[in-house]
């Protein structure tokens, strides 16, 4: 058996080279390249359906790219299980619904993944999601069931679940979306910790403070294209698309 | 400047706890219900006086169910002979089992009431959870212990072990009559020998590892000649002597071939000649033709013997223990991917739901011999556990598969988006999920399940109606059907009652965090 390729990619730890995908007839992506660098916190936003979380679930294969090609890592994403399976345990991902397992409690949604795929013993497992446990704000939840939680307390256990394997890399997909107004920001907080630590963060969010105030670079999308990027500054004081500017006067003015 | 929460409330309580009434806020203290609105009074009459036609129906059912109860009340006293039951109890619970070996069956169903009571309190308390492996294994291994319980069984003794496995590896028969003593011993100086040289030359560890398994295998396959040759000591010297002296010769062997670089390479072919040179040298292995002196530890009592109560626990035991997995693993093989697995589980399981029960009990009886080797002929017991099996995993197959479908796929994307591998989603995300949402569903088709032991009287085995009917056609007893088949009706609704309870309960306990 062979090990698995690397790729120097540098100081980028996510490349995505002309990546496009089609849902049947429909082109969601029509070609995204996109470099991000090691600890860099990158906000995407658009339009609904202008690929934005399609884009972020190519990343780990949870759709697959069917041209172009995505290299996180330094892994290349192939057909081949193994690669699937180390990028996989390389990235986080935080999903709108939180998708918690319902029929495990807190603890054990967080200790399934370290325990069965990073092999790690329980005590391990269980202090790791302890610490985490503690560090999104609620370790007092740790043996209930996600269905017995707030949607915003499932949210950051979701988050914790993801971090449990030490992941490089975290994707988030509207992770605010679902909830209710009063419990944005405590996730929201959460997640501006996070990016303090120094983690490569890749966010699909309708937050605009959020994007403004953390993100180091803000990407548009718009019909499957990545439309415009840039810092922050420049994005919300002197967009130079014309889309751009159609879709943040309307966001901003809700 | 905080833009961050355009057009969003602020959040006042620091966003750590749930939303409740507003601290310090008091709720207006609330009244009671007017007189009359509450209490046993008000229940009957909202539930059975709501209206003119509810109270005459009310008074109506009243007076049949007082006039059905009192017939069978004074039939069950005055009239019924229960002494059929009374005096043939024991015929009931055991049927024809050999009185003197009545431990047997007492133990086979203490075993199971043993486990379902450690299954239930695993369920109830959180301190027994360390425990749950080890009845699951006794749960899969019931089947089999109550089996050699119930049938009896003989063990073969280590030496008859040997001999049949050393003559139908090697068939003394087909070769040369000559003593020919001299074969393991140079079969195992062989192996030896490139064992060693491999040890030599490869610093693997994993390959070190492995040279050594041939050499212990042959030495193991030396075992029979030295216990059933009569100079049992000279043989195990020789055999002894082979191999240290194969072991020493490798080595030197080894040495010389460090000297080229292809000292790998060559080991390869040296082992390829080895093991084919074994071959030709083991296969006329001189040992005696087979014999069997097994030592009886149970006595036998056949199937046919098997009957009453203890035949129906015993159906319904093992099929359900049985038909479980099998029907979870249809349900998987039906969603799979791969064309093949999925096409052959639906077949199996649409041709068995769409065949009556009876019929494939008369099937199992008629063409199971025929997929099974000439001298290996199984009994009607076993067949009708076969039959019942197979047809209850179909219909647990279909009942699985609707929970599969309903658990969202969300979930798998998340187990996925963890790392865990395909079979990983499977077995801890979906399936635990799945069996989950169909708890009653599946409780509803073992219960029928348990109903339908009954029908294996029609293949001629007499569960507890047969051994019932039976039993009133003793002279004494003539004419004593009502009582047997009431006490019949009681039984199966005790069991399916019990059975239904168990379900509720484990539903609601499971359903702890559902959203």
């Amino acid at each position: 058996m062979s090990p698995i390729e690397r790729i120097d990619t540098g100081d980028d730890i996510i490349v995505c080279e002309d990546v496009k995908k089609w849902f049947g007839e429909f082109q969601a992506l029509r070609g995204v390249s996109l470099r991000i660098r090691r600890g860099e916190v990158l906000v995407i936003i658009g339009p609904s359906g202008s690929g934005k979380s399609t884009f972020i679930r190519t990343i780990n294969r949870l759709e697959e790219h069917q041209a172009g090609r995505i290299v996180v890592d330094g892994i290349e994403l192939s057909h081949d299980v193994r690669n699937i399976s180390a990028i996989r345990s390389e990235i986080g991902m935080v999903f709108q619904q939180f998708n918690l397992f319902p029929h495990l409690t807190v603890t054990q949604n967080l200790t399934l993944a370290p325990i069965w795929v990073r092999r790690w013993p329980q005590p391990k497992a269980e202090a790791k999601a302890m610490e985490l446990l503690e560090r999104v704000g609620i370790p007092e939840q740790a043996h209930k069931y996600p269905g017995q939680l707030s949607g915003g307390q499932q949210q950051r256990v979701a988050i914790a679940r993801a971090l449990a394997m030490e992941p490089r890399i975290m994707l988030f997909d509207e992770p605010t979306s679902a909830l209710d107004p009063e419990m944005i920001k405590e996730v929201l907080d959460v997640m501006q910790e996070l990016a303090h630590t120094g983690i490569t963060m890749v966010v699909v969010t309708h937050e605009m403070g959020f994007a403004r105030q953390v993100a180091d670079r803000i990407c548009f999308f718009d019909f499957g294209l990545l439309v415009e990027e840039g810092t922050p500054e420049h994005f919300f004081t002197q967009p130079s698309h014309e889309r751009t500017k159609l879709f943040l006067s309307q966001i901003l003015h809700q | 400047m905080n833009l961050a929460h355009t057009g969003r409330l602020p959040d006042p309580s620091g966003g750590s706890e749930r939303p409740g009434p507003v601290p310090g806020g008091q709720a207006p203290a609330m009244e009671r219900p007017p007189p009359g609105e509450t209490g046993a009074r008000a229940w009957l009459r909202y539930n059975l006086f709501s209206s003119g036609f509810n109270a005459g129906l009310t008074v109506v059912l009243v007076l049949v169910f007082g006039w059905v109860a009192a017939i069978v009340v004074s039939w069950a006293v005055f009239e019924a002979n229960w002494g059929v039951i009374l005096k043939n109890w024991r015929v009931i619970l055991w049927g024809l089992y050999p009185r003197q070996e009545i431990w047997r069956p007492t133990a086979s169903l203490l075993l199971v009431f043993l486990l379902t009571v450690l299954t239930w309190l695993v369920g109830r308390r959180p301190g027994m959870r360390r425990l749950r492996t080890p009845i699951l294994v006794g749960w899969v291994l019931s089947p089999l212990v109550i089996g050699l319980l119930l049938r009896g069984f003989e063990l073969p003794t280590l030496r008859t072990i040997g001999n049949n496995l050393g003559y139908y590896l090697f068939r003394p028969d087909l070769l040369s009559t000559v003593n020919a003593l001299w074969r393991g011993p140079t079969a195992l100086f062989l192996v030896a020998a490139v064992a060693s040289t491999t040890r030599v030359v490869d610093d693997r560890p994993s390959v070190r590892r492995l040279a050594v398994a041939p050499v212990i295998l042959i030495g193991l396959l030396n075992l029979p000649s030295v216990v059933r040759v009569t100079e049992a000591v000279p043989t195990a010297l020789a055999v002894l002597l082979a191999a240290v002296a194969g072991w020493l010769v490798g080595r030197s062997i080894g040495r010389l071939l460090s000297w080229t670089e292809h000292g790998r390479h060559i080991v390869n072919w040296l082992w390829l000649l080895a093991l084919v040179t074994c071959v030709f040298v083991l296969t006329s292995f001189p040992v005696g033709r087979p014999e069997f002196d097994p030592v009886q530890i149970l006595t036998s009592v056949q199937p046919s013997l098997w009957s009453g109560i203890l035949l129906t626990l015993i159906l319904a035991t093992v099929t359900a223990v049985l038909s479980f997995p099998l029907g979870v693993l249809l349900a998987l093989g039906r969603a799979s991917r791969l064309p093949v697995i999925r096409a052959s589980c639906v077949a199996l399981i649409e041709v068995v739901r769409g065949v009556p029960l009876i019929t494939i009990l008369f099937m199992a009886q008629v063409m199971l011999p025929m997929f099974l080797p000439m001298n290996l002929s199984i009994d009607r017991v076993l067949r009708a556990i076969a039959g019942m099996t197979i047809f209850t995993a179909a219909y647990l197959a279909e009942v699985v598969r609707g929970g599969l479908q309903a658990v969202p796929r969300e979930q798998v994307e998340a187990a996925r988006a963890l790392g865990l591998s395909e079979l990983l989603v499977t077995f801890l995300v979906v399936l635990p999920q799945a069996l989950r949402l169909v708890i009653p569903a599946i409780m509803g088709q073992l219960v029928s399940m348990f109903k339908d032991t009954t029908l294996v009287a029609i293949i001629g085995l007499l569960e507890l109606l047969g051994i019932l009917s039976s039993i009133t056609k003793q002279r004494e007893f003539l004419g004593t059907v009502r009582e047997v088949y009431l006490l019949a009706a009681a039984f199966y609704f005790v069991v399916c009652y019990a059975m239904s309870v168990a379900s509720r309960r484990a539903e609601v306990r499971l359903g702890v965090g559902t959203r």
